[in-house]
């Protein structure tokens, strides 16, 4: 478990990360989600003790990261792909990284072959791909059998194959009941990898939920209607908290109501609809959604859905 | 915490062991991260190259030197007053020979020093370094030992064989070289002294610049292009001050007798020292407080 109380890191005037507070449950995926410079390095730069916070704490399993007598066990982190001497070998870099913690030699074969390193374990990463040097990233992160894992953009550069690789790998390791924060930018990964997401933008979190929740938009749920008189339905329907928006000739997009609702004036005021259908936002709009209108989502979010304690994957 | 089940290495239930049981729980001891950082050590060709070339210039320099002292000596021989003046010397003037090429070893070296540090953060290594051990300083003293006594071993291992490639070219000339005079054994034992010092200076600068070019640049600034500007640059202030230079240490504390107008022994030993210690306990101040 990953646990951040107003951390908050400022770089000179620029404030990389503004305070954020939340916790990162174990036995789910729980992604990091947010555009590029939204400060998710930073903040995983400081769950590793290798960035100081201007302010604020982060604990891993109730201690700060470098209190553990055996941080490697406790906590793998792939934090940047060639966080390595590249002009070592992959298996010389992950021998010197096991030998700190006496990690047998076993154990550094072990995570070579598990990430598909085999082949090219003896020769210098400076001749990786970015895609192996994210699987040698991946292996040293699981060198120490850690019960924490910490993944920085593992998808970066993989191909097709090795995303999903990295998708089987993330949720068998939080199967196992482990903690698993994984940061992307890329949505559509996230949607398939993550349990739970935490979404940052310019420093602050937008929204710390499920998923499902997110994907929801939690009240938002947005309906598309069909009837042969969209003006009157426009106007039957239209209340606070609703929008109703006419987007072809007999077609309306309801938000603000759910289809129960709808039906109900539908048929209290005898307007005929042919199609009443449930539209699910992917996460692209609903990133779009939550990043459009910060501070009201903000507090929409996180006061609509607390953070689930109970958690268990799905 | 553990529920780690899949990967676990087959060790027993129980906590640390020794350390070659490869516990499950051990962490990052000191012995560890040394262990460590010598396998960072000897999986670079670069050190390698680099370690290869101190002995070749050593070696080299040594014998280049051992033909050139006993071409002097031949013209000394034609010459009864400069054969009177050697003669006086008694065997000073081959003593020097096995470390002539000191002057490029130092460079060498303390290029080391930078570039194993420096290129911790040009290449991110830095990061799985300080994540495996987040208290940051055991990983900076443990590759300061490994700087340190490897810039002293091959120094002096270097200094030895150069030693033994001059003694039959000196012979030539008629000139007696003693490795195992106690003179010879003190210029080989201070000369590596002093090598790794240079080394750990370097380490330092690595350190505290995060920079090769940068690091070096430092290195040679301070060894090679200060003594000369400070001998340019007119003014009682700069040639007093000249003396107390890091690289002018090692005249007075490999001569035979004290030169007039030079530091004491050990006054340059202390003056050395302090050259060492201030760079690497602010280097490790800075290091624990900056963010990697």
């Amino acid at each position: 478990m990953i646990e951040a109380e107003g951390l908050t890191k400022v770089y000179g005037d620029k404030t990389a990360v503004g305070g954020v507070s939340f916790t990162v449950q174990a036995g789910q995926v729980t992604g990091f989600l947010g555009p590029n410079g939204a400060g998710k390095s930073t903040t995983m730069r400081m769950i590793m003790g290798l960035d100081a916070p201007t302010a604020g704490t982060v604990t891993v399993n109730g201690v700060p990261f470098a209190r553990h007598a055996a941080p490697l066990r406790e906590i793998g982190a792939l934090l940047d792909a060639k966080a390595v001497h590249t002009s070592r070998s992959a298996y010389n870099h992950l021998l010197a990284m096991a030998a700190t913690h006496s990690i047998p030699r076993k154990r550094v074969h072990e995570v070579i072959d598990m990430t598909g390193l085999a082949d090219v374990a003896r020769k210098k990463v400076k001749g990786f791909s970015l895609g192996m040097g994210q699987r040698l990233g991946i292996a040293a992160a699981l060198l120490g059998d850690p019960q924490t894992i910490i993944l920085d953009e593992p998808v970066n550069g993989l191909d097709p194959e090795g995303v999903v690789w990295v998708r089987n790998l993330v949720k068998y390791l939080a199967s196992e009941g482990r903690t698993v924060f994984l940061s992307s930018h890329l949505m559509s990964e996230m949607a398939l990898t993550a349990d739970h997401l935490i979404v940052i933008g310019r420093g602050k979190i937008i929204a710390d939920a499920p998923i499902k929740d997110i994907i929801t938009g939690k009240g938002h749920t947005r309906t598309r209607v069909r009837s042969d008189q969209p003006d009157r339905l426009m106007q039957v329907l239209a209340g606070t908290g609703v929008s109703v928006e006419l987007q072809d000739h007999e077609l309306l997009e309801v938000t603000g109501l759910d289809q129960r609702q709808i039906a109900r004036s539908a048929l209290d005021n005898q307007v005929l609809i042919y199609e009443l259908t449930p539209l699910q936002a992917s996460l692209e709009e609903a990133y779009m959604e939550l990043t459009k209108d910060e501070v009201e989502y903000h507090s929409l979010i996180t006061t609509g859905a607390p953070v689930p304690a109970q958690s268990g994957g799905n | 915490m553990s529920t780690s089940t899949s990967t676990q290495p087959a060790a027993g239930p129980g906590r640390a062991a020794i350390h070659n049981a490869a516990s499950p729980g051990s962490g990052p001891s000191f012995f560890r991260v040394l262990n460590s950082e010598f396998i960072k050590f000897r999986t670079l060709l670069s050190t390698t190259i680099l370690l290869a070339s101190t002995a070749v210039v050593m070696v080299g320099f040594g014998a280049l030197s051992a033909w050139g002292t006993g071409q002097f000596a031949d013209q000394a021989a034609s010459d009864p007053e400069a054969a009177a003046a050697i003669a006086a010397q008694g065997g000073d003037l081959v003593v020097t020979v096995p470390t002539s090429g000191v002057a490029f070893a130092q460079l060498i070296l303390g290029s080391l020093g930078v570039l194993l540090m420096s290129s911790e953060f040009t290449t991110g290594m830095a990061r799985s370094t300080f994540a495996a051990v987040p208290k940051r300083l055991p990983a900076f003293v443990a590759k300061l030992v490994v700087v340190i006594v490897s810039a002293f071993v091959l120094t002096a291992a270097s200094t030895y064989v150069a030693g033994l490639v001059s003694v039959p070219i000196l012979d030539n000339f008629g000139l007696k070289l003693d490795l195992a005079s106690s003179q010879s054994v003190k210029l080989l034992l201070v000369t590596s002294a002093y090598v790794a010092a240079v080394a750990a200076i370097g380490m330092a600068l690595g350190t505290l610049l995060r920079n090769s070019a940068g690091g070096i640049m430092a290195l040679v600034g301070l060894f090679f292009v200060a003594p000369i500007a400070f001998q340019l640059i007119p003014g009682d202030f700069f040639e007093e001050a000249r003396k107390y230079l890091p690289g002018n240490t090692i005249n007075p504390l490999t001569a035979v007798e004290h030169v007039p107008d030079t530091l004491e022994v050990w006054q340059a030993a202390l003056v050395l020292g302090a050259w060492v210690v201030v760079p690497v306990v602010v280097a490790m101040i800075l290091l624990k407080k900056r963010d990697v």
